[in-house]
């Protein structure tokens, strides 16, 4: 019984200082990013692409107007972000973070017009370039 | 007695680590860059999506088969460095050299970031994304320049 109260004692500090650890940060950008970025690129990265296996090929491309529309929503939030994004507030009048916001804008609008071309190859290359912008801006802002 | 509380701390921390959820993060969020893998193993399905193309392997060692999903750049930065659909079908048997991720239990299969990938053919080719915050390790030959 000792033991049993012992253990069910560390564990649950242990449980605690994870929780403390692992606990997420709720910044300002961090919530923009968590609720707001992340979910409308993977509305496009979703989109796209193929899975090979030996069965053979696997397109992960919209197969009707519902799952266009979903990608749609998600270009269309990442065009709106730059504006989110470039509050001022945010920017700080940061020429860079003010450049990079600005490069969201022309790739959720390459997005939205691939989404309503129904062209999944193109939304393909916009799914990287998304990703280009993602990592050159949080390579100077994100906190490592 | 002190055995199996280490044991049970451990194993409890463990698997709340390999519980985060794996998504667009930098390098140091997912992967130790003190835990490097050298795997090789036959190709079992290569998904081509952004922003990170994945490749799972099965490693045979010891008798004992394991499969490892790796993450590789994004799937346009992949094939500009010469890895396409044809070069990494599945049955092809590669070596890929990269760093496991920080939950290490393997469940239910074990993960890790790839830096380059050896082809049947002796040629190796960075599979990695660059500016990711990965080790400067010399697979990537934007860091050579």
């Amino acid at each position: 019984m000792k033991r049993l109260i012992v253990v069910s004692f560390l564990l649950l500090f242990s449980l605690l200082s994870l929780q403390s650890f692992a606990s997420e940060d709720h910044s300002d950008m961090h919530d923009v990013m968590a609720h707001l970025l992340t979910p409308a690129s993977e509305k496009i990265w979703n989109a796209s692409g193929f899975i090979i296996t030996e069965e053979g090929e696997l397109s992960l491309a919209p197969t009707n107007q519902e799952e266009w529309n979903e990608v749609i929503f998600g270009a269309k939030v990442i065009m709106e972000s730059t504006f989110i994004l470039n509050r001022p507030d945010r920017s700080q009048g940061r020429s860079d973070w003010i450049r990079f916001s600005e490069l969201l804008e022309q790739i959720g609008k390459k997005a939205f017009e691939a989404a309503e071309n129904k062209d999944p190859e193109e939304l393909f290359e916009v799914g990287a370039d998304l990703y280009q912008a993602c990592v050159a801006c949080h390579n100077v802002y994100m906190k490592k | 007695m002190t055995n199996f509380m280490i044991k049970t701390i451990f194993s409890t921390f463990m698997i709340l680590l390999s519980v985060n959820s794996f998504s667009h993060h930098a390098f140091t969020a997912e992967f130790d860059a003190n835990a490097p893998v050298n795997l090789t193993g036959k190709v079992l399905k290569v998904e081509w999506i952004n922003p990170h193309a994945w490749v799972h392997m099965e490693v045979e060692e010891e008798g004992k088969k394991t499969t490892w999903m790796v993450e590789g750049g994004t799937p346009n930065t992949l094939i500009r460095n010469g890895i396409t659909k044809q070069s990494i079908k599945p049955g092809t048997v590669i070596v890929v050299r990269g760093y496991q991720s920080k939950g290490k239990l393997c469940l239910p299969r074990c993960i890790a970031n790839g830096r380059d990938v050896t082809f049947p053919d002796g040629r190796k080719v960075f599979m990695g994304s660059s500016g990711t915050g990965a080790p400067r390790d010399g697979a990537d030959p934007r860091e050579r320049r």
